[in-house]
Parts: structure tokens; sequence; C-alpha cells
């Protein structure tokens, strides 16, 4: 059990560590908090939103006056056409105004009957004031699984039922904030790593019986006990600031687990090119800040160009955070997130096979 | 050997390290040269040499650190190429670097150690202590080792070396960095395990190697230069002795009739240096008296390893 040595070892020099453990945890909390006093709950502002029914269907009035009427933050008026919606617009009267266009009823009324279709709707923002809008669009497209003037895939609006009613910024940014929390595990796992490398701790247990496969499954156990304890602390602070969990728990671990491995074996690959901590932060960072930002941790991704969300989705995060989000806010089950689980699956997998890989061969250097 | 290649491939009662033709070379460095060393059983050995002699590389093969690009060695039989893990679980090492957890207290590192050597926690625990007492850090065994001095930590890291008892015992510049009094408190303990164990002990300090080694191996460039005990080394690689008189009255009949005894004689305000390979000590000093001269004091003077070390190779050891 020379690997459950190791792993306690890993573990003491990380929770004896007060800047490690404060980087791992109160960092995270710290953003929560702050987007939590910033939009949580009773103290989000409200947004005057203008309604224009193009469709006149049973499905668009229901839509607008019970769905988009329930969210507690929209204050809705219903205008007639776009003239005035548009001056109201102008004149800083509306935050926005939402277009049913012709033929929703009908579109939504295939998707109810699982027929391949987009349902589409029309919003109209105010650009210049760039976080009013992003919560809007935040909201609605939570709401409606659609965006402004942009087609939704038929799977993820296929149960506009469903949609949770109250759903707040903090409730759309929480699983954000917790994927940011774990993709500040790739510094972590890297520092660990590369630390003991360095400071020529890794050598001396050479010395030792200690074989490859110890150190590994040592550093990594203590990495996902790390990972799990994140996980654990997050979600319950996502519950204290106002997130209202309707989904599965375990699914959404599940998700956030993945998540977590993924920045554990990028941490690793990275500790295998790395020379040094100093290296290997840096390095880090420049990964993780800019994945943190694409992958839709601080705001929706629906504000991206969809080049820079192409980029985004070929890494496990955004892919965690659109699954957790689902999962936790909108009750979305296995089959809701089956693809971008398996994409999870795949890369936390394939990317500790390509750490285990690297970081075996650095050892042997 | 026995199928399952656990068993030495070589036995020789006698010795506990053998290096055939040891050799490890960096892109164009030689930094060890295909040394050939018979350690004995129970020796205290030390390599003595200059940074970059290549002593550290020396051990490094041999703790199966580093690969030798020819040449190989066995400890206690077992070939460090062919068998490292066997090697592995007879050795103790104590690196040239400070290596210690220093977030976890010295019980914690040593247990650390002691379990990855299959020690259960009874038996880790029990010797901790001992070797806590022994080397004086038994008041600390609790407290992080961060907050240790150098001294102390360096200390740990010879007990880390030493938690599961090994055989074979690498001390890579054991006292490297330390002040005199620390120095002296881990000579003392490093005397207390002479014979117990073959002790491998490299080091730049000539002092260091004269009172703590049975055999001294000087290493220059990758190579052993000389080979033998500290008086051997002595003795034998120079062949002269040097006295050394302080007198007052020295007159020029006494000088010329030393000049025609002893090889070399110089006089220099009142002191007197003669050199030759064999020095008559009364003699010397009755000749002065019958001359006249006072002799306030008059010694034969060692030869120290740095004139071993200067002789062999030109330079002296300390840069």
């Amino acid at each position: 059990m020379r690997f459950w040595e190791l792993c306690r070892r890993n573990l003491k020099e990380t929770y004896r560590d007060p800047l490690a453990l404060g980087f791992l945890l109160v960092f995270p909390l710290l953003f929560m908090l702050l987007f939590g006093l910033a939009f949580g709950g009773d103290t989000a502002s409200t947004f005057p939103i203008g309604v224009i029914d193009n469709d006149h269907s049973q499905i668009s009035q229901a839509f607008a006056d019970e769905k988009l009427a329930e969210v507690p933050v929209f204050e809705l008026s219903t205008y007639d056409d776009t003239t005035d919606a548009e001056k109201d617009l102008k004149f800083g009267e509306l935050s926005a105004y939402i277009t049913i266009p012709r033929g929703f009823g009908q579109q939504v009324a295939q998707k109810w009957q699982g027929e391949e279709t987009d349902v589409i709707l029309q919003m109209t923002y105010d650009e210049s004031d760039i976080t009013i809008s992003e919560q809007i669009i935040s909201i609605v497209n939570t709401v409606t699984r659609s965006f402004a003037r942009i087609e939704v895939p038929v799977t993820v609006n296929a149960n506009p039922i469903h949609i949770e009613t109250e759903i707040t910024f903090i409730d759309f940014m929480g699983p954000g904030i917790i994927i940011f929390g774990l993709l500040i595990l790739i510094p972590t796992s890297a520092r660990v790593m590369v630390r003991d490398k360095e400071k020529g701790f890794l050598s001396r247990l050479l010395t030792t019986p200690a074989r490859p496969l110890d150190f590994l499954s040592g550093y990594s156990l203590c990495l996902v006990a790390i990972a799990i304890a994140q996980i654990i602390l997050f979600m319950a602070a996502a519950y204290g600031f106002g997130v209202d969990i309707v989904g599965s728990l375990w699914l959404a671990f599940l998700v956030f687990f993945l998540a977590g491995l993924s920045s554990i074996g990028i941490g690793m690959v990275v500790a295998s090119l790395s020379k040094s901590e100093n290296q290997a932060e840096p390095l880090c960072w420049l990964f993780a800040m800019p994945l943190a930002m694409l992958s839709g941790c601080w705001f929706s991704i629906e504000l991206l160009p969809s080049y820079l969300r192409d980029i985004a989705s070929a890494f496990p995060y955004a892919h965690a955070i659109e699954a957790s989000r689902g999962v936790l806010i909108r009750g979305v089950g296995m089959e809701g997130i089956g693809t971008d689980f398996l994409f999870l699956v795949g890369w936390a997998v394939g990317i500790f096979i390509i750490g285990t890989f690297l970081f075996r061969r650095s050892m042997r250097s | 050997m026995t199928s399952n290649g656990i068993e030495p491939v070589k036995m020789d009662d006698e010795f506990a390290i053998q290096t055939f033709d040891l050799t490890r070379v960096f892109g164009n460095l030689v930094a060890v040269d295909g040394i050939e060393l018979n350690i004995k059983k129970g020796e205290l050995f030390a390599l003595l040499g200059p940074n970059g002699a290549g002593k550290t590389t020396t051990i490094n093969m041999l703790c199966c650190l580093l690969k030798p690009t020819s040449g190989t060695a066995t400890i206690l039989g077992y070939d460090i190429n062919r068998q490292p893990f066997r090697v592995k679980e007879i050795i103790g090492v104590s690196p040239q670097e400070t290596v210690i957890s220093e977030r976890l207290n010295p019980l914690e590192n040593l247990n650390l150690i002691g379990r990855i050597h299959g020690l259960d926690a009874r038996e880790v625990k029990i010797r901790s202590q001992q070797l806590l007492e022994i080397m004086g850090l038994g008041e600390r065994a609790k407290d992080q080792v961060r907050k240790f001095s150098g001294g102390m930590k360096r200390r740990l890291n010879i007990m880390m070396a030493l938690i599961h008892n090994p055989k074979i015992l690498f001390l890579d510049e054991p006292t490297l960095g330390l002040d005199p009094q620390a120095r002296r408190a881990i000579w003392d303990y490093i005397v207390q395990l002479k014979g117990e164990r073959t002790i491998l002990l490299t080091t730049h300090y000539m002092d260091e190697a004269d009172f703590l080694a049975d055999r001294i191996g000087i290493m220059d460039n990758g190579k052993v230069v000389a080979l033998g005990t500290s008086t051997e080394l002595k003795i034998s690689m120079l062949g002269k002795h040097t006295m050394i008189i302080y007198a007052w009255n020295i007159t020029q009949k006494v000088i010329k009739e030393m000049r025609s005894k002893y090889a070399e004689v110089e006089v220099t305000d009142g002191t007197m240096i003669i050199t030759d390979k064999k020095l008559d000590f009364k003699e010397i000093v009755d000749l002065l008296h019958s001359s006249g001269a006072v002799v306030r004091s008059a010694y034969i003077k060692e030869p120290t390893l740095d004139d071993v070390f200067l002789h062999i190779t030109g330079t002296e050891l300390r840069e």
C-alpha cells in the first residue's frame, strides 16, 4: 500500500498549506459570493421587457403570459408591433423586447410531438449595457432554450414545460463557478507534482522500492480526494447562495467529478512537460483562465462568436457547465445530457491516460 | 541465480559494493569514467573529490537513480542494471539535497519512508522514536519540519535513510553547508554507525574523509585517482616528511650541516623547514642545540589529504 502512504503525505502537504487550501477552496467561493451578492435572489433588479406576439396562437400566448411572466425579474408589457417597442427601448423604458414570430406555436407543438424542428425567438436589446443584456439573454435562454435570432436544436428545447420558472442569474451562474473552482485543479495538480520533481523528492523516493505506479496513484488519489471535497463544498455553497437545485445531486456530482478528473489529467500533462514550478504555474493559468472564460464560467457563452464557442466545446468544461446546469436547475436526467456526459467521460479517461504516460516517462529522465 | 531472478547474481562474501568499469556519459562529458571499486562489508568508504568530480553521479548510479552508460555494479551481489528493485530494498540513501516533506513532522516523514520500505506501523514507530532520541530530535518529533534549522533537517535526512535498517547506506555530502558544531554532531552519529553496516560517503571536505573513513577513494574528473586508508594515502603518495623548527640563533654553520644531511632545508626568520624521505627528530634537535641555537618548538608536519590531492592532480582540492 505504498501509494496510500504517498497519497496521505500529499494530502497532508496540501491541507497544511493555508495558501494552497485558500486558493483551492476559498478563491472560487469568493467568486460565488460576489456573484451571489451581485445577482442573487431578492437583490436582483428587475428588467422591463416588451413582448410582441406575432403568432397569436394558444402556445405563444401561454409562453408569454405564463412562462415569461413567471420570471420574477421580468416586468412584462405587451406590444402590438415593433415600432412602439423599439421607441421604448431607445428611450430606456425597456431593457429588451422579445418578438414571438409567426409559426412559433406550431414549431413548439411539433417539438412536443417529437418532430425535428427549430424554434425561433427574436430578441432585441440594448447592446450598450452588456451586463444587463447578458443577464436577460441568460434568463430568456434558460427559460426558452433559444436565443436572439439563433435557431435552437430540437433536443435542447424538447421540454419547455419542465423549465424551472424561478431561474435567477445565480441559478444560471452557479454551475459555471463550480466548474471554475475545478479548473483551479489544473495549476494545483501541476504544482503538487512538479514541486516534488523540482525539489528532488521524487528522486529521493525513486531510491526506495516505490514503483512509478505508486507515485501516480498516490498523486491521483490525493487530487481526486481534493476534487471531491471541492465539489461537495461548492455545491453546498451554491445552495447556500440561493441556487435552486431541482435535479439529481448525484448526476450533477458525477458531471463535476468528470470535469475535476479532466483538470487533474491536464495538470499531470503540464507537470510532465515542465521542469519547475515557475514554469508549470504560468503555463496552467495561461490555459485555465481563457478556458474558464470560453467555457462560460462567468457569463453565458452565447455572447461569444461561434468560432470561440467551437474552441470551448473541444474542451470538457463548456460541456460540463451545460450538463450540470441542465441537471441542477432544469432537472434534466441522463437522457437529456447523454452527449455531453459521454464527451466528459471520453475526455477524462483520455487525458488521464496521456497524463499517466507522460508523467511516467518524465520520471525516468 | 534462480528463475524468479531475486537471487544475487554474484556472491562475494567479502564485498558489499563492487563496481565494474562503471561509466556514465552526459553528452560530451564523461562524468564517471570506468571506475572499479571494491568496498568491503562493514566498511566506511569515502569518495573524496572536488565538486564535479563525479561522486554524486557514482552514488546515483549505485542507488539505481541513473542508468550507467556502460559497466555495472553489484550491491550485496544484486546487479544495479538488472535487479534495481532488489537493490532499492537493501539500501538507504541520504541525498545531497535535503529532501523532506516540509509540512510533515519528523515522525510522519520517517513513517512515509519506513512504510514504503514495507515496515509495519508499529515497527516504524519504535524505530523512529529510537532514531529521534539518538539524533537529538526527540522533543521536536511533532513539529513541522519547515521550522527546523539546516542541521536538524540534515539529521532527519540521514534518519530517513536509516529508518528501515538498511545494510548499505549512501551518504551524499552529509554535512554540506553546515556549521562546525552541526557537522561535528553528524560525524559523531556516523561514527556510531561504523561497522554495523557498509557506508559509502561522498564529501569534498578532507577533514571529514580523514576523520570518518576506513578507506578513501580520491576522485577527479570521473576517475578514482588514488585509493587507500588515510595514512596509506598520505605516506605512500608523498613518501616524504616535513619538520618545522622555530629557533633563535640559527647559525650558517648548522644550516650547512643540515643541508649536507637532508634533501631540502629552508630557513626564514627563525623558522627552519626540513623535508626528506626520512627525518630523525632527535638528531635534528640535538644538532641545533649543540650549535648554540635555542629551539622554541619543533614538530613533524603530517601531510594532509589536500597535499595528497595536490600531489596527484596538481590542483588544490578546495577551489
